[in-house]
């Protein structure tokens, strides 16, 4: 956990009321301490001073002038008036000249009921004394998605300063002068940014709105449900909002959950996933022409409880198969292992997190004994130096991104990026322009480059004395297995030097407090969990590791992605997560559950799916996942599926993969139900419902605990509360909400013991530069990556994003569409030994040479182009790269 | 008008003098510099400033010798120098002839200044408008470049400056000086709230002091003939050398005129400036630029150094004299100089913003004949909620034409609204409706 470093104290005295507060506070903020509000537009918590309102003028004693107290920060023994009479009249006039230029539109104004202006003008104004003519600003078209009211706009900045400050998108500007000034785009062009709605939640007035949601509403009108977004691994705090049934907006509250008020294009346009038209209402069974029929849960469920006793009588337990999504809650996650382990008698269980996110928990469990990090976003945002690698962390992760810009911005913390995209601006924030040290790395070379920056610790000495003394064994072998490991080799296998490395390594090795932050080009690379693991010996050789404020993080792309490996929904882990075949939770969980616990080992995903395709997998139930369009065709998941005799799914939406299944359930989506997700951080937080379930959808506990009874084993639990009560007798850490009880430390029996002796497994493969293939002649590296405005495929159906993005367009670098002779907006045929497809460009900057990049979330034509490949360690399916030869369509 | 010695326009009075580098170097210029350089240690050239009592000449007055002193001693990093040239003052037009006659002049104070404070680069932020000036300097520059005067190890003394011109995009906001700093760091250029000064976080956030052209044109001289010879000139110990006062408006000859600081606005009108053009009296008269309040006939004898003209309830500011006639209309006058203010209001206070556009609205009514009662107490009201209350001195500059002419000339506003009522009264036109809330 962070500590704050320690302030002197000095004693101011507000309204006649005495306090102590830091030195260096705000007046303003002083004054909330003790109770007085002083009355501000300007002025955020999140922002620099920038004291252009002169609404929060306060009177100091011994200074002639009215202060604003959003700048001035207290002095010791300092005597403040906010409410003497001529402060007052300051205020009067403030409000009065603000008026003045404002259309008081208020009857049709999204912001009425909840407008700074108009709750101020209550306060304070009887009036107006302006006659004259009020400025009008043109309509302007901002976006689809944000709308402007200029007339509205009281230039207090806000807007501009939180895109810039907290965003570092700078994608708006204040154009023209005085009265005349606007909040605008780059040369009025359509807003292109990372669609935050920070601007939209920021402003204290309507001026800048959303068009989501635009004159839907009146906000007395709305009711509010405090919940988690499940769009990524952040898990930010949002208030759903609803009008009757229906989504109306999302927002969030200043100060609240571990996004701290911000949000991410996702959680703030996103929500209309959850409910688009086209969600499943009722229980589908498949007919004999293979068509869809809607029939009763009782029927469904039958058909389901059936087919699974007949397969498990007929072929035994493991026959069958289950695979769930990490978006669903913790308690459901649990209820489904239990209805798998239990209720079926398989370890056949696994989830989502295997398509990386294992990799890193695992590296984490086997160094430092916790499957949670060592640190937290606070950390982060205290760290002296920052290490992102393979992260894409402003597409991927947001918030976790906004904690690194904070800390670059507001503590001055230094920066390393290994990443893929290269340091270009645009109005679309990139974290590599950030960088003290950007070191470009192509996907599939994360690996290498990380030993690279090793082998730039050791070679400058800079392995820590502590290490190297009481851990010899360790320090020694590395040091000898990077030293095998040349230059050139490093060269020519990611293309960076030895000055690069060398760099890199001594600002590392420098800092008291460094946070390693590894994301999805690490996790879902072969090898992933090694990669992780040196990670975690990089830290220890420079002597952080273990230490307050340091650590290595890994980043959970779907939002509960560490709650579904902690509930034991990954085929090697029970509940805890405890190895499957430890015997002592075993005999714990038979206990509780008042069923046997299976010890045959159980099939990882890709092996369920082998096993389907050699006919020994009889049946699979899958919730919320979709292989078919989450693997390449090369992994023959369609014939995998084709061949189960029973596919059960259970679903939102009817995927590709739902429209193989024999039964259909209709699952309700994360804001019809109540439950708990645990962010990539480990904080677990609570999810509140704000919609009943749409049609006859249930919530997913709902239909495992159904579908036990109907076969023979309920699992019965009247309620979700329940579910929860269980985890926290099975699992101690989710005792309580919210962080931990206690920080995440590193256990220094496992660590001694990975130092000891745990390391050498392989370390011999960690420290080896795979083989690379050289790239044929002209060929593009394909990339499938995340979008910074979806989410999986499951945000393509939000109304709001699909009006940002609603296809995929690949991207390439100037200089590499120069070479092949093509322009922005023209078509590109990409090719290679597995087929052929067309699509639209765009040139981007920030996409290195050589490299095209292409949003995974509209890959469904692209997938035919890659191949699979399978980790061996965690059997994690890796695939998102390819090779292609790009040629123009004419 | 006792006699006295030009030093910024001596040079230039020659008729002979071209402001090239051979021109200035026979007048001993770039002796200053050389002679610093030989080894005069930085603070006592502070000192000798500060004995000087020389004092900003871009509107502030404030002390030039203990600004430079207010930067951190120990600073390691870049420190700037900022020359501000930025002049846009209307009735103020005398860094434009300093610059474009004696370029070598004012490079000469920026070097010797750059020395001082320890900063490698000088910046000229030069109004927009000023093209010629601009190329002039680039062509000094250069010269003074090739002469060693500049670049790096200057005079082999081992130090580096390396100054460079800067054009303005036309906003008169970037004079005042956090605003030019924004503007040359190419961000919109809005004042920034102080404190921090620019002294400790500058330019880049790094050390910086920003001196108008007069003022660093100045510092060779003060260099070369000793502090003790400065300060005897003008009204020491407060007022000291000369200033370049620019007489506009009604008079004779208008133009620049190099007097010591606290000659009279007579010496300067009538001596110099030739008395009123026509057989007009003045009625009024603008003694620091436009944003100087507004003084009377019978003001003519006072001193132009700042102490005497803030006595008389104005200020000395830029030095821009602009003297009216009788039968100038003073609404008018006060008319025209707030819509120069409202259209250069940066926008950045909600006062600042909103006022300056609802005082022009205000004074056009009553100009053209629709005022009413009640305006005047309004106009006041409003000009008391600017004053102090912004985040530059704009605002409190912006209602100095209004207040000062509703001090002096109230009559000639409320003739004007009585106008209106009658007109009103014949035509039974209706009054608009006071919105209230
Ligand atoms: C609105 C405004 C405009 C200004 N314009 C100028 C200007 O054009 N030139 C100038 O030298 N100073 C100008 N100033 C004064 C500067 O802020 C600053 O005080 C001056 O450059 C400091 O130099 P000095 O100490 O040599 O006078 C202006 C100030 C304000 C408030
Ligand atoms: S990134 Fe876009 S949505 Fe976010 S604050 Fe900037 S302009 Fe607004
Ligand atoms: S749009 Fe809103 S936040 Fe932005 S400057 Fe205007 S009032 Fe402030
Ligand atoms: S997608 Fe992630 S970052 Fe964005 S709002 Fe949701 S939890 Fe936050
Ligand atoms: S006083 Fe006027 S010019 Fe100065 S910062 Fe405020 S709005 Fe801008
Ligand atoms: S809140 Fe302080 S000036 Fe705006």
């Amino acid at each position: 956990m962070a500590t704050t470093k320690t302030k002197k104290m000095v004693t101011v005295s507000i309204d006649g009321k005495s306090i102590e507060v830091p030195e260096g506070t705000l007046v303003i903020e002083a004054a909330r301490q003790v109770g007085v509000m002083v009355p501000h537009f300007c002025y955020h918590p999140k922002l620099e001073p920038d004291a252009n309102c002169r609404m929060c003028l306060v009177e100091i004693e011994k200074i002639p002038k009215l202060q604003t107290s959003c700048s001035t920060r207290v002095a010791d023994g300092m005597v403040v008036r906010s409410s003497v009479p001529h402060v007052e009249t300051a205020r009067k006039s403030v409000l009065e000249l603000l008026l003045g230029n404002h259309p008081l539109d208020c009857p049709v104004c999204d912001q009425g009921g909840r407008c700074d202006l108009q709750d101020f003008s209550h306060e304070y104004t009887m009036g107006s004394r302006f006659t004259e003519l009020k400025r009008v600003f043109p309509k302007e078209h901002l976006s689809p998605l944000i709308e402007t009211q200029m007339n509205r706009c009281v230039s207090c900045m806000r807007c501009v300063r939180y895109c810039d400050e907290v965003m570092d998108a700078k994608a708006l500007a204040p154009v023209g002068r005085g009265t005349m000034t606007k909040i605008s785009h780059w040369a009025g062009n359509e807003l292109e940014c990372d669609f935050c709605g920070g601007c939209i939640q920021i402003c204290p007035v309507g001026a800048i709105t959303s068009r989501l949601s635009m004159y839907d509403f009146r906000p007395w009108m709305l009711k509010r449900a405090e919940t988690i977004c499940n769009f990524c691994g952040d898990g930010c705090q949002m208030t759903v909002q609803r009008k009757d049934e229906d989504l109306i907006e999302v927002n969030s509250t200043l100060g609240a959950g571990r996004n701290d008020g911000d949000l991410c294009a996702r959680g703030y346009f996103g929500y209309h996933a959850n409910v688009h038209a086209d969600r499943l209402m009722h229980p589908l069974i498949r007919q004999a022409d293979g068509s869809f029929e809607e029939v009763t849960w009782e029927e469904a469920l039958e058909r389901a409880a059936d087919q699974f006793a007949q397969i498990k009588a007929a072929h035994g337990a493991d026959a069958i198969g289950g695979l769930i999504t990490a978006r669903c809650t913790n308690e459901e996650l649990y209820a489904f292992q239990k209805f798998m382990r239990g209720v079926i008698g398989t370890n056949n269980v696994d989830s989502s997190a295997r398509y990386g996110y294992i990799n890193g928990v695992k590296a984490l469990q086997r160094v430092q004994g916790i499957h949670r990090w060592a640190v937290t976003f606070d950390d982060i945002v205290e760290a002296d130096v920052v290490v992102l690698v393979g992260t894409s962390i402003t597409e991927t992760n947001p918030i976790t991104g906004l904690k690194i810009k904070q800390g670059i911005k507001k503590n001055g913390a230094k920066l390393i990026t290994l990443e893929t995209a290269i340091p270009a601006f645009s109005t679309i924030s990139n974290i590599t322009t950030l960088a003290t040290h950007h070191l470009t790395v192509l996907p599939g070379c994360f690996g290498a480059a990380v030993l690279g920056v090793i082998k730039g610790l050791v070679e400058q000495n800079l392995v820590n004395e502590r290490v190297s003394s009481q851990a010899s064994d360790f320090a020694t072998t590395i040091i000898a297995a990077v030293e095998k490991i040349s230059w050139q080799e490093i060269q020519q296998s990611v293309g960076l030097s030895l000055e690069q490395c060398h760099a890199a390594a001594q600002t590392i090795s420098q800092a008291e407090r460094v946070v390693v932050l590894a994301g999805q080009g690490v996790l879902r690379a072969t090898g992933g969990e090694g990669i992780v693991t040196n990670l975690l010996d990089l830290l220890i050789l420079a002597g952080h590791h273990g230490n307050e404020g340091s650590g290595v993080g890994v980043l959970a792309e779907e939002n509960n992605e560490q709650g579904a490996i902690e509930m034991g929904v990954v085929t090697e882990y029970l509940p805890g997560p405890t190895k499957a075949d430890d015997q002592t939770t075993q005999t714990m969980l038979a206990k509780v559950w008042g069923r046997d616990v299976p010890s045959t080992p159980g099939a990882t995903m890709v092996e369920m799916l082998d096993r389907a395709r050699q006919g020994t997998m009889k049946a699979m139930f899958i919730v919320g996942e979709n292989p078919l369009e989450s693997l390449p065709p090369d992994a023959k998941v369609s014939e995998a599926l084709d061949a189960l005799e029973c596919l059960v799914c259970q679903e939102l939406y009817l995927t590709e993969t739902a429209k193989k299944a024999h039964v259909v359930f209709p699952a309700s989506s994360a804001v019809e139900k109540d439950g708990t997700f645990t962010n990539t951080e480990g904080f677990v937080q609570s999810v509140r419902k704000s919609l009943d379930p749409l049609g006859e959808s249930l919530p997913d506990w709902e239909i495992f605990s159904a579908l036990s009874v109907l076969m023979n084993s309920p699992m019965e639990y009247g309620e979700v509360k329940e579910i929860f009560k269980e985890i926290r007798g099975v699992i101690p850490q989710y005792g309580l909400l919210g962080p931990t009880s206690t920080p995440h430390v590193v256990n220094a029996e496992i660590l001694a013991q990975y130092l000891r002796e745990g390391f050498k497994e392989d370390v011999e493969v960690r420290y080896t530069i795979p083989q690379k293939a050289a790239k044929s002649e002209g060929a593009l590296t394909l990339v499938l990556g995340q979008s910074i405005y979806h989410s999986g495929k499951f945000t393509t159906r939000s109304k709001g994003l699909s009006q940002i993005q609603e296809s995929g367009v690949l991207n390439v670098n100037p200089d590499d569409a120069t070479r092949i002779g093509v322009e922005d907006g023209a078509s590109l045929r990409l090719s290679n030994g597995h087929g052929e497809v067309t699509v639209p460009v765009k040139l981007v900057d920030r996409i290195p040479l050589g490299v095209a990049w292409f949003p995974e979330h509209f890959d469904q034509e692209l997938r035919a182009l890659f191949s699979l490949t399978v980790d061996k360690r965690n059997h994690v399916p890796c695939w998102k790269t390819t090779e292609v030869q790009a040629t123009r369509v004419s | 008008m006792k006699p006295f010695e030009k030093i910024l326009t001596k040079n230039m009075s020659n008729p002979q003098y071209t402001g090239s580098l051979q021109d200035y170097e026979a007048t001993g210029g770039y002796q200053a510099l050389k002679k610093v350089l030989a080894g005069v240690p930085q603070n006592d050239i502070i000192e000798m400033v500060k004995k000087s009592g020389l004092r900003g000449r871009g509107g502030a007055g404030f002390p030039t010798g203990v600004k430079w002193s207010f930067l951190p001693k120990d600073y390691q990093g870049p420190k700037y120098l900022c020359c501000n040239a930025d002049e846009s003052e209307p009735g103020t037009f005398k860094d434009r002839q300093l610059m474009e006659r004696d370029p070598h002049q004012m490079l000469e104070g920026m070097a010797i200044t750059c020395y001082t404070i320890g900063a490698e680069i000088g910046y000229i932020y030069i109004r927009g408008e000023f093209r010629f000036g601009a190329k002039v300097l680039e062509r000094a520059i250069e010269e003074a470049k090739q002469a060693g005067h500049l670049g790096v190890n200057v005079h082999g003394s081992g130090v580096t400056i390396n100054l460079y011109v800067h054009a303005g995009a036309g906003a008169y906001i970037c004079g005042e000086e956090t605003a030019l700093l924004e503007s040359l760091e190419g961000k919109r250029g809005k004042p920034r709230v102080k404190p921090p000064f620019p002294a400790t976080h500058g330019l880049y956030q790094k050390p910086t002091v920003v001196n108008n052209v007069e003022t660093l044109a100045n510092i060779p001289h003060i260099v070369s003939r000793g502090p003790e010879w400065f300060a005897a000139i003008g009204a020491p110990p407060k007022s000291t050398g000369t200033r370049v006062f620019c007489l506009s408006g009604h008079v004779k000859n208008p133009g620049n005129y190099e007097l010591p600081v606290n000659a009279t606005f007579r010496d300067l009108i009538e001596e110099l400036g030739g008395g009123m053009r026509s057989d007009k009296p003045m009625k009024a008269f603008i003694p620091g630029g436009a944003s100087a309040p507004f003084l009377t006939p019978k003001h003519i004898d006072v001193a132009m150094d700042f102490e005497s003209v803030a006595m008389a309830g104005s200020m000395s500011g830029s030095g821009g004299v602009t003297v009216m006639e009788e039968g100038t209309s003073m609404v008018w006058a006060a008319l025209r100089l707030m819509e120069f203010f409202y259209h250069e209001s940066c926008g950045k206070c909600t006062p600042c913003r909103e006022g300056s556009s609802w005082i022009v609205q205000i004074l056009q009514r009553i100009q053209n004949k629709q005022g009413r009662q009640g305006d005047l107490d309004t106009l006041s009201e409003i000009c008391k909620n600017i004053g102090g209350r912004t985040v530059c001195a704009f605002g409190d500059a912006e209602i100095a034409p209004v207040q000062s002419t509703l001090q002096y000339w109230r009559h000639e506003y409320e003739a004007l609204i009585q106008e209106a009522e009658a007109l009103r009264a014949t035509r039974k036109e209706k009054e608009i409706p006071v919105l209230s809330l």
